[in-house]
């Protein structure tokens, strides 16, 4: 039977998940079980250096990198025109033309790279 | 499934490769040169790149041989031709106001558009010379509407449009003096914007739905002859239409423009209502007159019902401005709706007045921009209506230059504006729409009233204190000026060649 | 399965989009909705493409798609800069210009 066979194979990656499962919840259990506990609200405050937090949780996040992120955008997004040209510039008729053409359009989204890159958004301030 | 590669004619798209070219060599100069020096180099390679495509249009034109090509994407024809030479022309005087140095120190540009508004690090930045981006921004800008005029199939239309209007959404947050409305301008302008992009871009999905096509010819067959539901069609149409009229500012799709007219850089404000106006209407005219026209008798009243509201509309709310912007940007509004009256006569007629009435248009509204920049004080320019009370004793030559401009806009005889008005209404009586006629007559009654207003505060008022004075234009300023006033002027007198050269023009290729 | 269908569903979302922009107060939001228009119209592209039975459509979806992206960075980058001044995306904040 070639479908235990198949199965087979995958024994072993399943005892390893119930393994590790076991070994988590035993270990957790074993701690709950063990320890001793006196819940204090000291204890619920966030740790910040030893010194008594300030403020709330609810900060802004540095968004310093949203610069690449647009770059990230329109780079990953004008890549769709590769994968149709890429089928096709090896059929009769196209040949060196295309080449050409689709250099050309690398070149211009490698302008706005170099754009990018010497008005110094690429670099982490 | 078999592919062949599209023969591309490269003299037919050179008036547009090459502003391309320049706008990716701009961007080049910008990252490369240093800076002090950058100005001095985009002026030029910006004229000269224009200059260029205003040579090739003329030797396209010369060659009267008109192509389909870049696999039906693009077609280069009389009236196509016709339309991207008046961009380049309107573009270069554009250009002038754009690189004016002198009224301000630095240009009408902020220096550094990433730096928030009203802190400390924008006030020191408020003497640096402002951002050169903005060359090669309206080199694509005008590239892509050059493009808008000569697109033969929608997706390249739809691709135009965002070529065009992306570098204007950005120049027109890039002010110097009061950044935040400039910013606020800039994002209504955005948002509404692709709002009514995503409508066109719905109608080219509808109509491609409805003729399996979106290349005008192909379309103009399958109005006669598909079987697919009419329903999809008018749906589209109708999205289209949307899409298309909110670019050339026509009521309801107009709300955007006062805004933006008074928000965005006064020069970023005279290029908006010069070019764009061309490139839209040569979109518009294109596809009702290419590809929609077996169907006029459907769109036909809808589209008198708007022209007719935007001649109403545009003419009434500019009695009530009291700032110059906004006023001369609800007579743009105005104007679209005369505009729309000479596209709707669906005649010969029709298309060469309708091309007359842009070009004339543009010169007018540029020179009357030119004037806006120079009447300012130490806090800029003074806007306000009644700031220019008393200006007429102040500075008699360029009051008189500015009255000329409103007689213009108003109209009178002798002017670019009356023989461009006569053009569209004669027009459309050819065409059966008499009744828009009527309605365009009595708006222009109407539209003279905030015009004349303008004069005679000008002239029989008298100066106050804070009446500002009127700058000593630059040479650039200068020279966009007289060439917007000249060419209001020799259009209104002597429009004989103009007009023979848009009857040349010919009609639109199928 | 029938193809009209997601004729339908691109409506609905068309639709859904459009209110969106019309009624959502906050810059950000009333862009993603225009974006939720943008991609609707490529649904609509893409099963038209397949009831007709040409690869136009598709073409015209890639196309779209890049369009939408550049749109989406300029967009961004000018809601970011207002934002910067006025620490708000709300676009009844934006209230400067009027009448």
């Amino acid at each position: 039977m070639c479908g235990v066979d198949y199965l087979g194979s995958y024994r072993l990656l399943g005892l390893l998940l119930i393994l590790g499962a076991a070994f988590f919840t035993v270990a957790f259990t074993a701690n709950r079980l063990l320890s001793r506990r006196a819940p204090s609200a000291g204890k619920n405050a966030t740790y910040e250096c030893g010194i008594d937090p300030v403020g709330g949780d609810w900060a802004q996040a540095q968004v310093r990198y949203y610069v690449y992120a647009y770059l990230y955008v329109l780079f990953a997004v004008e890549s769709v025109f590769l994968f149709p040209w890429a089928v096709t510039y090896a059929l009769d008729g196209f040949g060196m033309v295309t080449v050409v053409e689709m250099a050309i359009f690398v070149a211009v989204l490698a302008l706005g790279l170099l754009y990018a890159w010497r008005k110094r958004v690429l670099s982490w301030t | 499934m078999t592919f062949k590669l599209p023969a591309i004619d490269y003299l037919a798209l050179a008036p547009m490769l090459v502003l391309f070219g320049a706008a990716c060599a701009g961007v080049l100069v910008d990252a490369l040169v240093p800076r002090e020096w950058r100005y001095h180099v985009q002026v030029p390679l910006s004229l000269v790149a224009l200059l260029a495509s205003g040579g090739f249009v003329v030797a396209l034109a010369n060659r009267k041989e008109h192509v389909v090509t870049a696999g039906s994407a693009v077609v280069i024809d009389g009236p196509g031709l016709f339309l991207q030479g008046s961009i380049v022309v309107l573009g270069i005087v554009a250009l002038f106001l754009v690189a004016e140095r002198r009224l301000e120190p630095g240009g009408a540009f902020v220096a550094q558009a990433a730096v928030v508004a009203g802190s400390e690090a924008d006030r020191k930045q408020m003497r640096k010379p402002g951002v050169t981006e903005v060359y090669p921004m309206m080199l694509f800008a005008l590239a892509g509407m050059m493009l808008f005029c000569s697109a033969n199939d929608l997706l390249t239309m739809f691709v135009a449009l965002e070529v065009f209007s992306l570098p204007l959404y950005l120049l027109c947050a890039l002010a110097r003096r009061r950044r935040l409305l400039s910013q606020e301008a800039a994002v209504k302008y955005f948002l509404l914007g692709a709002f009514a992009s995503a409508f066109f871009l719905y109608g080219v999905a509808m109509i491609y739905g409805y003729a399996g096509k979106v290349d005008f010819r192909g379309i103009n067959e399958a109005v006669l002859g598909s079987s697919n539901s009419k329903t999809l069609l008018l749906i589209g149409l109708a999205m289209l239409a949307i899409g298309l009229l909110f670019k050339v500012a026509a009521v309801p799709f107009h709300v955007w423009t006062p805004d933006v007219y008074q928000g965005a850089p006064t020069p970023i404000t005279a290029f908006m209502a010069a070019c764009t106006k061309v490139a839209a209407f040569g979109g518009l005219l294109r596809v009702l007159y290419v590809a929609f026209e077996r169907s006029s008798w459907d769109f036909r009243p809808t589209l008198g019902v708007i022209a007719a509201a935007t001649m109403i509309v545009g003419a009434v709310l500019a009695v009530t401005q009291t700032d110059i912007k906004r006023l001369l940007a609800y007579s743009s509004v105005a104007n679209a709706g005369y505009l729309l009256t000479g596209t709707l006569s669906m005649n010969r007629d029709g298309l060469k007045y309708t091309m007359f009435y842009l070009v004339a248009y543009g010169f007018t509204v540029l020179a009357a921009f030119a004037i806006v920049m120079l009447v300012r004080d130490s806090d800029g320019e003074a806007t306000h209506l009644a700031r220019w009370a008393g200006l007429g004793r102040r500075s008699p030559v360029f009051a008189s230059l500015f009255t000329f401009l409103m007689l213009a806009f108003a109209g009178i005889p002798l002017t670019s504006g009356f023989t461009a008005k006569f053009g569209v209404f004669a027009a459309a009586v050819g065409g059966n729409m008499t009744w828009l006629v009527i309605i365009g007559v009595l708006s222009s009654m109407i539209l003279a009233f905030p015009y004349l207003r303008v004069v005679v505060l000008m002239w029989l008022s008298v100066p106050g204190d804070d009446t500002p004075t009127v700058s000593v234009p630059g040479a650039f300023t200068a020279a966009a000026l007289f060439v917007g006033v000249a060419m209001t002027l020799v259009l209104g007198v002597a429009p004989n060649q103009a007009l023979e050269l848009v009857n040349d023009a010919g009609a639109f290729l199928r | 399965m029938d193809p009209s269908y997601y004729i339908v569903l691109s409506a609905a979302l068309f639709t859904i989009g459009a209110v969106g922009v019309l009624i959502r107060r906050n810059a950000i939001v009333v862009f993603m909705c225009i974006e939720l228009m943008l991609n609707a119209a490529n649904l609509a592209l893409i099963t038209f493409s397949r009831m007709n039975g040409s690869l136009d459509g598709q073409i015209m979806a890639f196309f779209v798609m890049v369009v939408a992206a550049a749109e989406v960075v300029i967009g961004l980058a000018i809601i970011m800069s207002i934002f910067r001044t006025r620490r708000s995306a709300s676009v009844d904040d934006a209230n400067l210009l009027k009448y």
